[in-house]
């Protein structure tokens, strides 16, 4: 395994527990993960292991109930809503299993969306917009709606959206799970070049062998807990 | 890609529960634009009935004949009514000046006596300005200020059993309390909208109503038609400056919106049923419009928990659910005014006619007038419901927790 690159987000002593009816779930126990630059991190594991919970917390979309989250060296806690949105805007891109599309939005449009919320020019947006689609090879899509592409294509759009604002990190979820071989093959091959390409850190949740061996690292939780070193 | 386009955009989406509601909305527009356009119609029928039955803009009068219970006797008339009606012609804004003496008495063709409500007034400047003269139904009009002629209501006629042509003998207490009488023609017969008033009344000219009080030079009132009624409430203080001014402070002054206290009674229910219909309506879109956006909601669950994953403010979610039910008021009130418009000429062209109101004795023809402020009011009322319907949704969306709504199934 490469070592990361300059910490960009870290998690410290993470803890996360649900409540299922009475039951008390513990999705995550006492975790340490960091991330780089550059990095390119595979989280496997079961279902249920906590991969989900991870990419979650380490995206700042919910909040630990122990440890730290910290971006730069600075802990998130205690930001307010806007705040953990504006992060989330400029710094992370985010790649889920069902694509999650806004449907009512073409490919180009779901692109610039998260450009058109940081509030960049029309002109910058429309050009970056149609370079991202271009590099991931759906140019000629640009104005189609969501429900006219494939799987594999709509995955693309994600991410591309992902990278719209320049990111440091890239977290996706079961990014592959959706996708039929060889186009979860082609998805994995761009997640690769692009973090070669651009430096971009790619933390990957994962049931996909492939993904596992494509990764520069790979991180195993069972239980809540990693198995093998952060 | 502004918010009003996604908001749009989310609107047709599901075009099916769009249109249902936005056909509530349409409904309930085109109840405010043609109920109020209706109301304003019969109201402002009422206000010009009101002024041209007689009443006028403006009357003057010595102050007690404005209190309550004044009969009217010549004792409490106006002196140098001429001066006065001078001055108050004087200005721009009167059309005509109408002198009357209004009494009470009997009536009677020599076999029986009926009791009646008299008024002496000048025919000619009458027949200009009021509709009176049109209700002659049988005979005519008065001609001048000097004849010996009277009109009855035809309801006052018939107790008398009296027809045009045939002569009457009209009996009241003069200014010195004895009792006096004078002959007078059936000129015409009147028929007087109002049953009661049609029984009573009597009309005759201002020379031979003097006479029988005893009241020569006198008037009980001044009546002043102006050249346009909204002119009412700003021409009253000026013409009383402008009496004062010369010396007659004797005299006061009233608005027919003082006067027509049945005018204002019937505004009241008008306005009663309006509200109620009006508070009813807006209950109703107000479910139909919050059923709708708390589906919206439901539905787009994960959409809204992407939507904040990837960098929006739970504001911009709360604004994009409130403006998809503003695009759907707005579309529903521009559909409304269209079908309204449609409506209002249908039933303009329909030749329904509407029974006679309270009193009345003559329907009329259904009219809808387009009264601008009805429409206004509609769209105004649909908005504000519209936004208030969406609100609780909106908001509900704004706080969902991210990892919540995108693990919505």
């Amino acid at each position: 395994m490469d070592s990361p690159g300059a910490p960009i987000i870290s998690g410290k002593n993470l803890g996360r527990t649900y409540a299922l009816g009475e039951t008390r779930v513990h999705a995550l126990r006492s975790v340490d993960i960091t991330i780089g630059v550059g990095d390119f991190l595979a989280i496997q594991g079961p279902s249920g292991s906590g991969k989900t919970t991870l990419i979650n917390l380490l995206g700042l979309l919910d909040i630990p109930d122990e440890g730290e989250v910290m971006l730069d060296g600075r802990p998130v806690a205690g930001l307010d809503e806007d705040r953990l949105a504006d992060l989330r805007r400029d710094r992370l891109g985010f790649v889920f299993q069902a694509f999650s599309l806004i449907p009512v939005l073409t490919a180009a449009e779901n692109v610039a969306y998260p450009m058109t919320l940081k509030g960049l020019a029309e002109t910058a947006v429309r050009s970056r917009t149609r370079d991202l689609l271009e590099r991931v090879g759906l140019g000629a899509r640009a104005g189609s709606r969501p429900d006219l592409l494939s799987g594999g294509e709509r995955q693309r759009v994600a991410i591309a959206r992902a990278l719209a604002n320049e990111p440091q990190v890239v977290l996706a979820d079961e990014p592959t799970a959706n996708l039929d071989s060889e186009t979860a093959s082609g998805i994995l091959e761009l997640m690769r070049s692009l973090n070669e390409e651009k430096r971009v850190a790619f933390v990957v949740a994962t049931h996909d062998p492939r993904v596992v061996a494509g990764s520069r690292r790979t991180l195993t939780l069972r239980d809540g807990r990693f198995v093998n070193a952060a | 890609m502004s918010l009003w386009s996604i908001a749009l955009r989310n609107v047709t989406r599901n075009l099916r529960r769009s249109v249902l509601t936005g056909c509530v909305v349409v409904f309930g527009f085109c109840a405010f634009a043609l109920a109020g356009g209706f109301m304003a119609q019969s109201l402002e029928g009422l206000r010009d009935g009101t002024i041209r039955s007689g009443m006028g803009h403006l009357q003057f009068a010595p102050p007690s004949m404005f209190s309550e219970g004044a009969a009217g006797a010549p004792d409490t008339g106006i002196d140098g009514a001429g001066e006065i009606a001078a001055i108050l012609k004087a200005d721009r804004s009167v059309a005509e000046i109408l002198p009357r003496i209004e009494f009470v008495g009997l009536v009677t063709d020599g076999e029986r006596s009926v009791p009646f409500l008299g008024v002496g007034l000048d025919p000619e400047p009458e027949s200009r300005t009021m509709d009176t003269p049109k209700l002659v139904a049988e005979g005519d009009w008065l001609r001048d200020r000097t004849e010996r002629a009277v009109i009855l209501g035809t309801g006052l006629a018939a107790a008398l059993s009296v027809r045009v042509g045939g002569t009457v003998t009209l009996l009241a207490t003069s200014r010195d309390g004895t009792l006096n009488a004078v002959d007078a023609t059936v000129a015409g017969l009147a028929n007087i909208p109002f049953k009661e008033l049609n029984d009573r009344y009597l009309a005759t000219s201002l020379d031979l109503a003097a006479e029988l009080l005893d009241a020569e030079g006198q008037v009980s009132k001044l009546v002043v038609v102006l050249t346009d009624t909204a002119a009412a409430p700003a021409a009253l203080p000026r013409l009383l400056e402008s009496l004062r001014a010369r010396g007659r402070d004797d005299v006061a002054g009233r608005s027919w919106q003082e006067l027509a206290q049945f005018y204002r009674q019937v505004r009241t229910l008008y306005l009663g049923i309006f509200g109620f219909m009006g508070a009813i309506l807006v209950a109703m879109v107000l479910l139909a419009a919050a059923n709708t956006m708390m589906m919206a909601v439901a539905e787009r669950t994960r959409e809204i928990g992407t939507l904040r994953a990837i960098g929006t403010r739970p504001r911009f979610i709360r604004r994009l659910f409130l403006a998809e039910g503003l695009v759907l008021a707005i579309g529903g009130c521009l559909a409304g005014a269209v079908l309204s418009l449609v409506l209002r000429f249908i039933l303009n062209h329909s030749g329904i006619m509407l029974p006679p109101p309270p009193g009345a004795t003559q329907g009329s023809m259904l009219y809808v007038k387009l009264y601008g402020a009805a429409y206004g009011a509609g769209a105004l009322a649909m908005i504000v419901t519209l936004a208030a319907a969406s609100w609780l949704p909106a908001r509900r969306a704004s706080l969902m927790r991210i990892v919540e709504a995108l693990a919505h199934v």
